[in-house]
């Protein structure tokens, strides 16, 4: 566990280098915050709508993006890339496995980015949340549980997919599916709440809804006590079930692989 | 001038060749685009369609919104993207250098031997089928005069495109590095015309209009194809003048660009 924890601590004092990037980070979070403020100013003023509120939108939208940076990661072009310039071979030969290294390295290089852009958007937003109650006790923690799933799974079908670079030439690709897939399935740009009824239908034979959807609900006491078992239980299994086929991709991939030169 | 589009279809074939070199990949590559701005889309219209209105758009008019910036991006895009990127990049390897000893102004050899980028086709040919059906479903006349403005539009909304990615690749002569704040200013401000200008208020219509004028890729355009009311207090023809917009904020990109090369001092590398 030790040796995860310093890549988390090293990938994240690589980036508190880049005193720019983080600068316009902060403004990018903040400019997009803002256009989503008034989307929704427009959409709800201080009505209410599929039992949604001002103030909950903004909550989700906040708890939306920070659990999206904080897992933001192109598995796929960094396997392309050492796989280019041959120093997939050095990774291999490394005492830490493969997909633990990818974790702590991704969460601790957005760590960083995920605290200094979220931090500024939310000292703005308590401007605008008068309205917003935080959730009791029982909801937080199973929250915080639920979260924790949805950043797990987030990264795991990230890593799943990355692994086909292993069989295709290039892969820039592969981001671009992964994101048009949660933005549909998962509810990351407008909650599935409003949602007409097929697209609800097919999110729940997906992944992508126990993402950040599902945690939010928790967060906003969406769910009740009784039911919250249903989503945690189904976060898991997918979770459980893509690290079984990552397993075996994972297998198949270091077969195949032949390094030339490096 | 006829040497110009020799040499633009010779470079032109070039980069086609370039692109399908990994033919599998540039066909999942457009698929992948089209399910990504697929998704925007769909996001788009189900906030229109959910709530009735967007800013007082509904679905297809903010189909035919969004359809306008994705298109434009597509043609501005494909004519400068590479260029833009890559600036920063060949400046700072010297490769730049090499642009000034050519017989064509350093600019026409940077953007010809960057490359076309045939990518684009794909966020093309998405915006394109969402426009037509958007437009179908409005019930929009057909006439010599409203496709004429229609591509008008798009000709302008393009220039802008191309301005912004011109503009942004100006700082690489400045700063030899990349310039994320550049960015944020260009790309993070775009985001602000997915929506109806209308939701925003009136300071961020103000600077959209006037002073980073976005709101004219694709929301005054779009307000003069399908009638939309404009922001209170702006003159009524205000929609109309989009490409002029264009053409403008196009040289205007050009002339800081030139002026940035004037300060160009080699790396020496």
């Amino acid at each position: 566990m030790r040796k995860y924890w310093i890549v988390w601590k090293k990938s994240l004092k690589s980036e508190t280098i880049y005193r720019a990037a983080a600068l316009s980070g902060i403004l990018s979070a903040a400019l997009s915050f803002l256009i989503q403020v008034f989307l929704w100013k427009s959409l709800l003023g201080t009505g209410i709508r599929q039992d949604a509120s001002f103030s909950d939108m903004l909550l989700y939208v906040l708890i939306n993006s920070f659990m999206l940076e904080l897992t933001r990661t192109n598995v796929a072009s960094i396997i392309e890339n050492a796989m280019i310039d041959g120093t997939i071979s050095m990774e291999l030969l490394r005492p830490i496995s493969y997909k633990g290294y990818m974790l702590a390295q991704t969460l601790g290089k957005n760590s960083y980015g995920a605290l200094t852009a979220t931090l500024p958007v939310l000292l703005l937003s308590l401007f605008f949340l008068s309205g917003a109650s935080p959730p009791d006790l029982p909801h937080a923690l199973l929250f915080i549980l639920s979260a924790l799933l949805g950043v797990l799974l987030m990264f795991e079908v990230t890593y799943l997919a990355g692994l086909l670079a292993f069989w295709l030439q290039r892969c820039w690709f592969i981001s671009f599916y992964l994101r048009g897939f949660r933005t549909i399935f998962g509810g990351t740009t407008v909650p599935i709440w409003f949602y007409p009824s097929l697209l609800k239908a097919l999110s729940y034979c997906l992944p992508f809804r126990y993402m950040t959807f599902e945690p939010i609900n928790l967060f906003l006491m969406k769910t009740p006590l009784t039911e919250a078992w249903v989503p945690l239980l189904a976060a898991s299994l997918w979770l459980a079930g893509l690290c079984f086929l990552d397993r075996i991709v994972w297998r198949a991939a270091t077969r195949r692989l032949t390094v030339n030169g490096g | 001038m006829k040497d110009f589009w020799k040499l633009f279809i010779r470079f032109f074939q070039v980069a086609l060749r370039r692109n399908m070199a990994y033919r599998g990949s540039f066909l999942a590559g457009i698929v992948g685009q089209w399910i990504g701005y697929g998704a925007t889309f769909l996001s788009l219209y189900i906030l229109a369609a959910s709530f009735d209105r967007l800013g007082g758009w509904n679905g297809a008019e903010v189909m035919v919104l969004y359809g306008l910036s994705l298109m434009s991006y597509a043609i501005g895009a494909s004519f400068f993207f590479n260029f833009s990127t890559g600036l920063t990049r060949r400046i700072r390897s010297g490769e730049f250098d090499a642009s000034l000893t050519k017989p064509i102004p350093p600019f026409l050899h940077e953007v010809f031997s960057a490359g076309y980028n045939v990518g684009y086709i794909s966020h093309f040919s998405v915006s394109l089928v969402i426009i037509v059906l958007s437009l179908r479903s409005l019930a929009y006349t057909v006439t010599v005069q409203s496709v004429l403005l229609l591509l008008l539009m798009v000709l302008g909304a393009s220039l802008i495109q191309a301005a912004a990615l011109i503009a942004s690749s100006t700082m690489g002569f400045f700063t030899v590095g990349n310039n994320p704040i550049a960015d944020v200013l260009l790309w993070d401000v775009k985001e602000f015309t997915n929506f109806p200008i209308t939701i925003f208020p009136k300071g961020i219509q103000f600077v959209l209009t006037f002073i980073l004028p976005f709101a004219f890729l694709n929301f005054y355009p779009a307000a003069a194809l399908l009638g939309k009311a404009i922001p209170e207090g702006y003159p009524a023809p205000l929609p109309y003048f989009s490409p002029l917009a264009g053409a403008l904020a196009f040289v205007l990109s050009l002339l800081l660009w030139n002026w940035g090369l004037k300060h160009y001092k080699s790396t020496g590398s």
